[in-house]
C-alpha cells in the first residue's frame, strides 16, 4: 500500500504545489480555470511519480537502476506492476466498480425522473447528475472490455508473455485514478452541467467543474492511446510460431480493430478538449461567435472521434461474445474471415459517418444525403458479425451456460440497438428523433446491450480463468434472465417517449409522459437490485467457489491451456501454434502444441 | 440423427418460425398507432419514413429472434460433456446472399426513406411567412413580419408554408415542435432555418406535442424552455399578429 | 531446463524488441498526427486561409532553418553512435539542444508579438495561439528527451549495437521538426 499513499501524497502536494504557484504569479483564485490547470498537470505528474513511474522506470533516464515494485500477492494490485494480468484485473474492477457507481447515479436520475414535476433533484443537479452518470459510463464502455479483457487475454491468446511495452501498459491503468478523481471532484467546483459531449458553447461559460473533465477526460484519452498503441504493437510483433493473422482468435481480432481506432482518432477528442480550455483559460474564441469563431467546429471534431468510440467500445465486445458463442457452442466460428472482413470495414467506415449526429446541427446541407449513405453503409459489416454469431450457434451443441444465456440476450439487444440506429441515421426520422428519449434507448441498447452485456459476460466466461474458481451457474443464470429482462423493461418505452415527442436530458417533463417514465423507473430499480445478484455471486465464488480447473469449458484458445490462474509471464515455453483455434469437431484438430504443460517449472 | 435431413428440417421450422414473427409483430405494427398526432405536411413525411423503416425493420429483427428461439431450444445439448457440433465449414453462398440481402436492405433504405424523405423535405423552398426565431437562456423570442416579439405562445396560421429562421443569442439550443416533427438548432453566430406547413388546427393545452421545445441542453432551464404553440385560421392569425404589436407597445415603454 | 528456457525466451525477445520498439514508435507519430491534423483543420476551417499582413515573416523563415538544421545535426547524432563516436553523440546532441532552444526562443518572440498584433480573441490568433502553443510543447518535450540521452550518453550509455534510446529521440525530433514543415506553412505562407 506504500506506493499508493505515496502517490495520493505527491498528487495532493502536486496539485497545491501548481495552484498555489499559479495564483502567486497571476493572481486570482485557486479556484480558477488557469489554477486548476496547472494544480491538475502537477497533481498528476506527483500521482504518477508516486505510484511507481520514477521507481521503475523515470530513473533509467537519469543513469540510475530502476527499482520496480516487489510486491507479491493481493498487494501487486496496488502498485505499478507491469504483468499484463495484474492490468487486466485492475481494470476489470476498476470498470466494474465505476459501472456500478454510474449505475447507482441512473437509479437517483430515475427517481427524480419516476413523475413529472420537479421532486428532490434541482434542475441543476439533474443536469450535472446526468452529465456524470453519462461521461462516467462512456468511459466504462471504452475502457471496461478493451483494457480488462484485452490487457488480460491478448498475451495469452497470442501466446506471448507479456505486452510489448509493459510499463507503457502499468501508466495507462495508473492514468485512470487521477480520471476518476478529477471527475468525481468536479462537483467542489460547480461540477459540469452539459452532458459528457461538453458542447460549447456552455461549456466555455460554465463553472469551473467543466475544467476539471476536460483534464480529466484529456488524461482518459492519453490512456486510450498509449493502451492501443499497447496490443496494436503486441498483437503485430510478439505472437507465438505459428500464429498467423488467419489464426487468431476473434477477440484479439476486436482489440486489435478497437486499438487502432482508439490509437488513431481519440486525439480529435482531446484535441476539441484542448480548444475548449483555451477559449477559457487563454482568451482565444474558437466557438465565440462573435469574434468570427465556429461552435460546430467542436461538434465535428467531437463526433470524430466519439462515433468511432462506439466502434472502440463494440469491436472488443463483438470479440468476446464472438468467443464465447463459438466455445460454447462447441462448433468453428461460422464465416471467420467474413466476420474479420466486417471489423475492418467497420473500422474503415466508423471515422467518416461522424456527421450523422449532426443532422440538425445547421451543418451545410450538402452533406446530408453522403453522410446519411456512409452511416447506413456501416449496417453492412455489422451485419456480418451477426451472420458469424447466428451461424455458429446453428446446429450447435449450445453448452447450457451463463455466458451463452447472455450472449442470446446480447444478440437480441445489439439487433434492436441497431436497427433503431437505422432511424437515427435517416435524415428525415432523425430530424424529428435527434436528441429525443428514442436516442437515449437506441444508444443504452448498444453500449449497455452490446458492451456492458459484453463486460459481463466476459466477466463470467473467463472468471475461472482469472479466479481459479468457478462461479455459481444458477445464479449466474438467473442473473442473466433478470438483467436481460430488466434492461429491456426499463429502455422499451424510452423508444414511445422520444416518439412521442419526450426530448432527452431534462429532470421535468409533461403530465403526458408519466405513464412509461414510471415503468421504466421502477423497472430500473428491479435492474438495479439485479446488480447486487452479479456482484454477490462473483465475490462469494472468488473466494469460496469450487476449483475450476485449467479448462473447464474444454475451450482451445491457448489461455485455457494454462493453470487457472495462470503464471506470471503465462507460458514457460512458447507453445507453437499449428490450427485454427475454433476447429471444434475437425478430427485431429490441434490449435497449439502442447509443450508448455509439462516445462511448468520456472 | 440424420445429418443432412436435419439441415433441411430445421430450415424449413425456423422460416415457418420467422415469417410467423413478421405476421404478428407487422399485424400488432399497423394495429397500433404509435407515432403521435400530425399538424403539419412534413410530420407526414418523416412519419412515412418511420413507418417503412419499421416495416423493413421488423423482419430483419424477427429473423434474429427467430434464429435465437429455434437454436436455444432446438440446439441446446442435453448431455452436458462438451460433445463437439458438427464442424460444419463457412458455407460461401451463404456469405455472399447474406452480403447480398443486406447491402440490398442498405440500398433500399438508402433510396426510400432516405434520398426521396430528404428530397421531400426540401422540395419547396418557397416560403408565404418568415419568422424570426431567437434562442436565448431560457426563452424562445419570435419576431413576426409586423415586427411583434412575442415570448409566451408561438401562434401559427393553418396551411401556410412557414419558414423559421433560427439563431441564438447565447448558447446552443433547438428548435423543435414535436407535433411538426421538424426540428433544427439554434445556433450563436449562424442563422438556421427550418419549414413548417401547419395542417392542423390545435393549441398545447389540447396537446402536448404542439409546444416549441428546446432540444439542445443549454444549462438549468433547459427542461422548461418550452412556448405553447396554437395553430389557428389564417384571418385569424392576421388579427392576432395586428394585436400583438399594439399590447407589445406600452410594454416596451414599460421596459424602457 | 528452467535455464534453457530463459535463454530462448531471451532469443525471442532479441527478435521481437526491435521490431515492437520501432513499430510503437511510428504508431505513436501516427496518433500524434491525428492531433496535428485536428488542430490544422481547425485554423482551415475557422479562418480558412486568411493571414494578417503584421506576421513576422523574417522571424518565422528564420526559425524555420534553425529547426531543420537541428534535424540535421540529430541525424548526426545517432550516426556518431551507430559507429561508435561517443564524442561525436554528445557534440551533436548538444548542437540539437541549442537549436531547439534558439527555435523556442524565437517562438516566445513571436508570441509577444502576436500578443499585440492579432491577439487571441481574434480568430486567426487562436489558431495562432493553438498550433504554435501544440508545437512549441512538443519542441519542449523533444528537448527534455534529447537531454536526458546526453546526460546517459556522457554516463556511456548506448553503444553501437544498442542505441534504441538515442535512435527514438531522433526520430521523435524529426517528427516534430516535420510537423513544424506543415505549421509553418499553415499558418504563415497559405
Amino acid at each position: 500500500m506504500r506506493p499508493l499513499i505515496r502517490a495520493v501524497v505527491l498528487g495532493l502536494v502536486g496539485y497545491v504545489a501548481g495552484a498555489w504557484l499559479t495564483v502567486a504569479v497571476r493572481g486570482g483564485s485557486p479556484s480558477d480555470d488557469v489554477a486548476v490547470v496547472f494544480g491538475f498537470i502537477l497533481g498528476l505528474i506527483g500521482w504518477l511519480m508516486g505510484i511507481g513511474v520514477w521507481n521503475a522506470w523515470a530513473r533509467e533516464w537519469f543513469g540510475l537502476p530502476a527499482k520496480p515494485d516487489q510486491a507479491t500477492g493481493w498487494k501487486r494490485y496496488f502498485t505499478f506492476n507491469t504483468d499484463h494480468k495484474v492490468i487486466g484485473i485492475q481494470y476489470l474492477v476498476t470498470f466494474i466498480a465505476i459501472l456500478l457507481l454510474g449505475g447507482a447515479m441512473a437509479l437517483v436520475m430515475r427517481m427524480e425522473l419516476a413523475r413529472p414535476g420537479q421532486d428532490f433533484l434541482t434542475l441543476d443537479a439533474y443536469n450535472k447528475l446526468m452529465s456524470m452518470h453519462g461521461i462516467l459510463m462512456v468511459a466504462t464502455a471504452v475502457a471496461g472490455v478493451l483494457g480488462a479483457f484485452g490487457n488480460y487475454l491478448v498475451p495469452l491468446m497470442i501466446g506471448a508473455r507479456d505486452m510489448a511495452f509493459p510499463r507503457v501498459n502499468a501508466l495507462s491503468f495508473w492514468l485512470i485514478p487521477p480520471v476518476a478523481i478529477g471527475l468525481l471532484s468536479a462537483p467542489l467546483l460547480g461540477s459540469f452541467d452539459t452532458g459528457w459531449t461538453a458542447y460549447p458553447p456552455l461549456s466555455v461559460v460554465n463553472q469551473g467543474g467543466q475544467v476539471l473533465f476536460i483534464l480529466a477526460v484529456t488524461t482518459f484519452g492519453l490512456s486510450s492511446i498509449l493502451g492501443g498503441l499497447n496490443i496494436v504493437t503486441t498483437v503485430a510483433t510478439m505472437r507465438a510460431p505459428g500464429m498467423t493473422w488467419g489464426r487468431l482468435p476473434i477477440f484479439v481480432w476486436g482489440a486489435f480493430c478497437a486499438s487502432i481506432l482508439s490509437l488513431l482518432v481519440t486525439q480529435f477528442f482531446a484535441a476539441s478538449l484542448i480548444l475548449i480550455l483555451l477559449d477559457r483559460v487563454a482568451g482565444t474564441t474558437f466557438f465565440g461567435a462573435a469574434a468570427g469563431g465556429d461552435p460546430l467546429l467542436y461538434q465535428h471534431m467531437f463526433w470524430f472521434y466519439s462515433h468511432p468510440a462506439v466502434y472502440i467500445m463494440v469491436l472488443p465486445a463483438f470479440g468476446v461474445m464472438l468467443e464465447i458463442i463459438t466455445h460454447l457452442a462447441r462448433k468453428p466460428l461460422f464465416a471467420y474471415k467474413a466476420v474479420v472482413a466486417g471489423f475492418w470495414g467497420i473500422v474503415g467506415l466508423s471515422t467518416i459517418v461522424w456527421a450523422h449526429h449532426m443532422f440538425t446541427s445547421g451543418m451545410a446541407e450538402q452533406l446530408h444525403a453522403p453522410f446519411m449513405a456512409l452511416t447506413e453503409a456501416i449496417s453492412i459489416p455489422t451485419g456480418l458479425v451477426f451472420l458469424g454469431a447466428l451461424g455458429t450457434l446453428w446446429q450447435g451443441k449450445l453448452q447450457s451456460k451463463t455466458p451463452l444465456w447472455l450472449a442470446f440476450g446480447w444478440l437480441f439487444n445489439f439487433a434492436i440497438g441497431g436497427i433503431t440506429g437505422i432511424y437515427l441515421a435517416d435524415v428525415a426520422t432523425d430530424i424529428h428523433l435527434q436528441d429525443t428519449y428514442f436516442v437515449v434507448a437506441h444508444f443504452h441498447y448498444t453500449i449497455v446491450g452490446g458492451t456492458i452485456f459484453a463486460l459481463i459476460a466476459g466477466s463470467y466466461f473467463w472468471f475461472p480463468k482469472i479466479t481459479g474458481r468457478m462461479y455459481n451457474e444458477r445464479l449466474g443464470k438467473i442473473f442473466a434472465v433478470w438483467l436481460t429482462v430488466g434492461f429491456n423493461l426499463v429502455f422499451i418505452p424510452l423508444f414511445w417517449l422520444g416518439v412521442n415527442g419526450l426530448n432527452r436530458r431534462v429532470a421535468d417533463y409533461p403530465e403526458f409522459y408519466a405513464g412509461p417514465n414510471a415503468f421504466a423507473s421502477v423497472a430500473a430499480y428491479i435492474l438495479g437490485a439485479g446488480f447486487l445478484l452479479y456482484a454477490g455471486n462473483l465475490l462469494w465464488s472468488a473466494r469460496r467457489g469450487p476449483a475450476a480447473g485449467p479448462n473447464p469449458w474444454n475451450a482451445r484458445t491457448l489461455e485455457w491451456q494454462l493453470p487457472s490462474p495462470p503464471p506470471e509471464h503465462n507460458f514457460p515455453l512458447l507453445p507453437e501454434v499449428v490450427g485454427h483455434p475454433y476447429d471444434y469437431g475437425v478430427p485431429g484438430s490441434v490449435h497449439a502444441a502442447q509443450e508448455a504443460a509439462e516445462g511448468g517449472e520456472e | 440423427m440424420n445429418e443432412r435431413g436435419g439441415y433441411k428440417q430445421d430450415a424449413i421450422r425456423v422460416g415457418l418460425l420467422w415469417l410467423g414473427l413478421v405476421v404478428v409483430l407487422e399485424a400488432v405494427w399497423f394495429a397500433t398507432e404509435i407515432l403521435p398526432r400530425q399538424y403539419a405536411e412534413e410530420a407526414k413525411i418523416i412519419d412515412d419514413a418511420f413507418n417503412l423503416l419499421t416495416i423493413l425493420g421488423i423482419p430483419v429483427f424477427s429473423f434474429v429472434v427467430a434464429m435465437l428461439i429455434y437454436s436455444a431450444f432446438r440446439f441446446r445439448s442435453r448431455n452436458d460433456a462438451s460433445e463437439d457440433g458438427p464442424p460444419i465449414k463457412t458455407s460461401k453462398p451463404v456469405v455472399v446472399t447474406w452480403l447480398v440481402v443486406t447491402s440490398a436492405l442498405a440500398l433500399a433504405i438508402l433510396i426510400n426513406p432516405g434520398l426521396v424523405g430528404l428530397a421531400e423535405l426540401r422540395a419547396n423552398p418557397e416560403a408565404d411567412l418568415v419568422l424570426e426565431v431567437e434562442g436565448q437562456r431560457w426563452q424562445w423570442v419570435v419576431t413576426y413580419p409586423n415586427g411583434a416579439e412575442v415570448r409566451d405562445e408561438l401562434v401559427l396560421p393553418v396551411d401556410t408554408r412557414i419558414r423559421f429562421d433560427v439563431t441564438s443569442v447565447d448558447v446552443l439550443h433547438s428548435f423543435w415542435v414535436p407535433g411538426f416533427r421538424t426540428k433544427i438548432d439554434a445556433v450563436p453566430g449562424l442563422v438556421t432555418s427550418v419549414y413548417v406547413t401547419p395542417t392542423e388546427l390545435g393549441t398545447f393545452t389540447d396537446d402536448v406535442n404542439l409546444r416549441l421545445q428546446c432540444a439542445e441542453l443549454c444549462g438549468i432551464g433547459h427542461a422548461r424552455m418550452v412556448m405553447p404553440v396554437r395553430v389557428v385560421e389564417k384571418a385569424e392569425f392576421e388579427s392576432w399578429m395586428a394585436e400583438q404589436l399594439t399590447a407589445e407597445a406600452p410594454a416596451a415603454e414599460g421596459r424602457g | 531446463m528452467a535455464l534453457s528456457a530463459g535463454a530462448a525466451h531471451e532469443r525471442a525477445e532479441a527478435m521481437w524488441r526491435p521490431r515492437a520498439n520501432r513499430l510503437g514508435l511510428w504508431l505513436f507519430f501516427a496518433s500524434e498526427a491525428f492531433l496535428f491534423a485536428a488542430f490544422i483543420s481547425a485554423r482551415f476551417v475557422t479562418s480558412g486561409t486568411d493571414k494578417p499582413d503584421t506576421l513576422n515573416q523574417p522571424l518565422a523563415l528564420g526559425i524555420t532553418v534553425v529547426l531543420l538544421a537541428s534535424s540535421i545535426s540529430a541525424y548526426l547524432a545517432e550516426t556518431s553512435i551507430a559507429h561508435g563516436d561517443r564524442k561525436g553523440l554528445i557534440r551533436y546532441l548538444s548542437i540539437t539542444i541549442l537549436l531547439g532552444l534558439v527555435f523556442l526562443v524565437g517562438v516566445v518572440f513571436e508570441f509577444r508579438e502576436a500578443m499585440e498584433y492579432f491577439p487571441p480573441g481574434t480568430i486567426y490568433g487562436s489558431n495562432f495561439v493553438a498550433l504554435i502553443g501544440l508545437h512549441g510543447f512538443h519542441v519542449f518535450t523533444g528537448i527534455v528527451a534529447l537531454a536526458v540521452a546526453l546526460g546517459l550518453g556522457k554516463k556511456g550509455h548506448f553503444e553501437p549495437d544498442d542505441y534504441w534510446g538515442v535512435e527514438g529521440v531522433v526520430k521523435y525530433w524529426h517528427f516534430v521538426d516535420l510537423a513544424w514543415v506543415i505549421i509553418y506553412p499553415t499558418l504563415y505562407l497559405f
